[in-house]
């Protein structure tokens, strides 16, 4: 019974408290733009308790923008190990879902979900700010159905 | 017995400061994101950010000394909250009082900040040990104004205890007005000790990460976070205890709710300034505090020599 109190509380100040670390694996730019303009006044997402932070260590959600590189998936990585459980993956944009225009290329991997397991796909080229809000807040509620 | 554990646990205690401490942050970020013309955080925010560090898995970096980096939060967190004890002040007799206690609480104010560095220093980040030598560097340029803005309050009262400031400036009303320069100069200073944004060099996310607490995560960092709130409280408190109007003749209820207020006054001042500014370098802050922040505390040491020579003998 305290246990299941317990858990319960943990859920809501995970739900309401997701700190997330923007990392860019390859994207053209576009994508992180649309990340940064979704942080900004404007839309102010601290509405929900997000907060950018700049260590891996402080993040929850690693919001990762474009298609994985061969160069930069070992730091993809080392990124994500370098994160604390619980820890969440926001794939941001087409590329960062399957490739999108640059799969097939000689030197990119694929999606983010070739390299480290995803939680939410946001598709979008590029994503806005929106979409991005709002993907990030059904990834929230999943978190509650789950428990 | 019972009533000092109920004084260490509960009021004015771990719990009540540390409730205290989760307000003044919300308050803190609250204005901020108003000033900006954002919405801002709801309340419960500092809460769920302290319950959600909690409940993180355990990280210690390999290369990091596991005692020092895991005992340091703690210290940091319990010297603040030890501080607290000696200085609210809302009824005619405080808490917990002797003479020299304001000798004693600027004293364990300076210990979180020690427990900061030594934290960073030992997790053996690049990033980290970069931000503890900002933050030593900073303490030697802040930590001077702080004092000596303090103490000319102290001086002209002619007592070390926070107690008998607070009852004569509430007895002699006017003599607070000399002491407009010290107040401006140790709210400056306080803020570079909670490392606000002028003087957040020591965590400045834009460019080493996040400063001492890089490696930190979990619970350590919720410790950490609570022991810069209580900080901000402790500091708030005394800066109300020298230089505001206190309460003291309203009784205890209307004197708590005068205290709260002057509390969130000060809060809402620093909010005020780290909007409008934008981050120092490290030696503009250094530079900054010791051409100007320290002649002004000494000027106000002076004046308040001269209105005791004059007014008081
Ligand atoms: S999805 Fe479109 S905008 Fe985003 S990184 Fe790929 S190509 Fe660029």
């Amino acid at each position: 019974m305290a246990i299941k109190a317990v858990k319960k509380i943990l859920t809501w100040a995970r739900i309401k408290s997701p700190w997330i670390i923007h990392f860019n694996t390859g994207a053209c730019n576009a994508c992180d733009i649309e990340i940064i303009a979704a942080l900004t006044p404007r839309y102010d997402l601290e509405r929900f308790g997000v907060l950018l932070k700049g260590t891996p260590r402080h993040a929850d959600v690693l919001v990762c923008s474009g298609p994985v590189t061969k160069e930069v998936e070992p730091r993809l990585k080392r990124i994500y190990e370098q994160m604390v459980e619980p820890k969440f993956v926001i794939a941001v944009g087409t590329c960062a879902c399957t490739g999108g225009v640059f799969s097939g290329c000689y030197n990119i991997k694929g999606g983010i979900d070739t390299v480290i397991p995803v939680s939410a796909y946001i598709p979008g080229c590029p994503v806005s700010p929106k979409a991005i809000i709002d993907g990030t807040v059904k990834l929230l509620v999943s978190l509650e159905e789950k428990k | 017995m019972i009533s000092a554990l109920f004084a260490i646990l509960v009021f004015p205690g771990i719990l009540f400061v540390s409730a205290f401490s989760l307000a003044a942050e919300f308050a803190d970020r609250k204005i901020h994101a108003r000033l900006q013309n954002r919405v801002g955080p709801p309340w419960f925010q500092p809460l769920a950010d302290f319950i959600k560090l909690l409940g993180k898995a355990e990280l210690i970096p390999t290369n990091a000394r596991p005692l020092i980096f895991s005992i340091t939060p703690v210290f940091a967190l319990a010297s603040a909250i030890t501080a607290y004890l000696y200085v609210p002040l809302w009824t005619k007799d405080a808490l917990f009082s002797f003479n020299g206690d304001v000798i004693v609480v600027l004293y364990l104010l300076t210990i979180p900040t020690m427990a900061f560095f030594i934290g960073g220093w030992y997790s053996t980040s690049l990033y980290a040990k970069i931000g503890s030598v900002r933050l030593m560097t900073q303490l030697f340029a802040y930590e001077v104004p702080l004092f000596i803005g303090i103490l000319s309050g102290a001086l002209l009262a002619d007592t070390w205890s926070l107690y008998g400031i607070a009852l004569f400036y509430h007895n002699n009303p006017m003599f607070r007005f000399f002491n407009i320069i010290g107040f401006a100069v140790s709210l400056i200073a306080l803020m570079g000790k909670l490392e606000k944004v002028p003087f957040d060099i020591p965590e400045a996310e834009t460019e080493i990460v996040a400063g001492v607490c890089t490696e930190y995560s979990g619970k350590f960092l919720a410790l950490f976070r609570l022991a810069l709130d209580v900080e901000m409280v402790v500091g708030a408190s005394l800066l109300a205890a020298v230089y505001l109007p206190s309460g003291m003749s309203l009784g205890p209820i209307a004197g708590f709710a005068v205290y709260i207020v002057e509390i969130f006054f000060i809060v809402a001042l620093i909010s005020l300034l780290r909007t409008v500014f934008a981050r120092l370098r490290i030696d503009q802050m250094v530079s900054f505090c010791w051409k100007y922040m320290a002649p002004l505390g000494i000027a106000q040491l002076l004046i308040n020599l001269i209105v005791k020579a004059v007014l008081i003998k």
